[in-house]
């Protein structure tokens, strides 16, 4: 538990505050991590009314069952992500939003969205095409079917035609890189 | 150290920050990081450049998003009484939402209703109580009637008197013992042997409860008792007195006897006399 300090003060604050069900707390979750839970939704669902009440769906859900989340099963994002992609997922099966969605080409559905909405450019991003070129292109479009589009890794490598191992060393691959650029 | 080198290298790491691990492989990963710090490590490391990619694919959500998510969450805080500083807000929020308005609508609906039943009930009430009197006036309107009717027949009988050429009629005027002008008129019909007193034209002193006049037919010199009857200034009908079997008569006189009438007249007493 010694890596706990790495955590950053305000996670547990916020962690506690959400505990504790205090007001402040859902507020300050909501403006911290609402645009980027948003940008997974959004890759999953192009329906922008839809994509609302997912993400609506979202901190509800994260408000409501926050008693399950221990900061010993890691961090809060990692927890709050996969409800929002299970979520925007659900969705996606639950109505025939399939179609809708394949009307897209799959490696072209990022820079799509990215083109209808008004994406985030933080200052400390202004290095953003040093990231896009730090990924391979075959690196990114198997990070992003996994983490944004919700595949498994197995249906990502029945979509690319690609080795189920292969698919395992990109992934590892493409976050290695991450690591090295958030360093 | 170096099966755990090979754990980390194995890819299992990063599938479980992805989500992408079935139930058992969580499990276990979860009991690799609490028992291997290194392993923690390397997880935190993954979880948090993918947190920072997820920060660079960022998509603002729109502005009106923000306080329809955190009403909807504060809407359920209300309820727990967290934040009873934030009660204004609260309440506001509250009355906000749609599923308040659907509730006011039953309860405007209710009270509607209600309304409707007691102005329904006091209109029925009016329309009872006026059925009511209508019923009364129509009962009064069929005793009218039938007074009336009973009437009809009444004068219709006595017209027949009239029209009928048997009948003929006599002025009985005063004698001595009764106060001057006093007179009474009959009819008399030899065919029909009836003898009627013309109760319009009775000109007598009011009789006193103990007595009645009694009229009389002179027949052959003997009186016939013809009945009595009262001298009433309200009465105007034709008053239908014994069936008389003589055809020829002497005279017709009243005299005033006690109550009910005597056998013999009390020749006295005799009031009015006429002969035809």
């Amino acid at each position: 538990m010694s890596k706990k300090r790495k955590i950053s003060l305000s996670e547990d604050e916020l962690v506690l505050a959400l505990r504790n069900r205090e007001k402040v707390a859902i507020e300050a979750l909501y403006d911290m991590y609402s645009s980027s839970l948003y940008g997974v939704i959004s890759r999953i669902i192009t329906d922008t009314a839809t994509a609302e009440d997912v993400l609506q769906e979202t901190f509800v859900k994260i408000w409501n069952s926050f008693s399950s989340y221990s900061t010993e099963k890691g961090r809060l994002f990692t927890w709050m992500v996969n409800i929002a992609r299970n979520l925007a997922i659900d969705k996606t099966r639950s109505k025939d939003f399939k179609n809708q969605s394949k009307n897209h080409e799959l490696e072209n559905n990022v820079t799509f969205i990215d083109e209808q909405r008004n994406t985030v450019y933080k200052p400390e991003l202004l290095g953003i095409k040093d990231l896009v070129e730090t990924l391979k292109p075959e690196q990114k479009s198997i990070l992003d079917l996994v983490y944004f589009k919700g595949y498994t890794h197995v249906e990502a490598a029945d979509e690319l035609g690609i080795p189920l191992g292969t698919i395992k060393t990109r992934l590892r691959m493409a976050i290695q890189q991450l690591r090295k650029y958030f360093n | 150290m170096e099966d755990i080198k090979a754990y980390i290298e194995s890819g299992i790491l990063e599938l479980y920050v992805l989500g992408d691990v079935t139930p058992e492989e969580k499990l276990q990963v979860e009991a690799m990081a609490a028992k291997h710090p290194v392993i923690k490590a390397e997880l935190d490391e993954i979880e948090r450049s993918m947190e920072q990619y997820a920060e660079e694919n960022a998509v603002e959500p729109p502005e009106h998003l923000r306080s329809r998510i955190l009403n909807s969450i504060v809407t359920n805080l209300g309820d727990d009484n967290t934040f009873a500083s934030k009660t204004e807000a609260v309440k506001d929020n509250v009355v906000a939402l749609p599923a308040t308005k659907t509730n006011s609508f039953y309860k405007y609906a209710f009270a509607a209703c209600l309304a409707l039943l007691i102005a329904s009930g006091i209109a029925l009430m009016n329309v009872y109580n006026k059925l009511q009197e209508s019923n009364t006036q129509l009962v009064a309107l069929q005793a009218d009637k039938q007074h009336f009717a009973n009437k009809v027949n009444f004068m219709e009988g006595e017209l027949g008197i009239l029209r009928d050429t048997s009948f003929k009629f006599l002025k009985l005027n005063a004698t001595p013992h009764a106060p001057a002008g006093s007179a009474i008129t009959i009819a008399w019909s030899k065919d029909k042997h009836k003898v009627m007193v013309d109760m319009a034209n009775v000109k007598m002193p009011v009789n006193d409860k103990e007595h009645q006049y009694q009229l009389w037919a002179i027949v052959a010199g003997k009186p016939v008792d013809l009945g009595v009857f009262d001298a009433n200034p309200d009465s105007t009908d034709m008053k239908e007195m014994k069936t008389i079997a003589a055809i020829k008569t002497d005279a017709f006189a009243v005299t005033l006897e006690p109550r009910g009438g005597s056998a013999n007249p009390t020749m006295d007493q005799m009031m009015v006399i006429g002969k035809f």
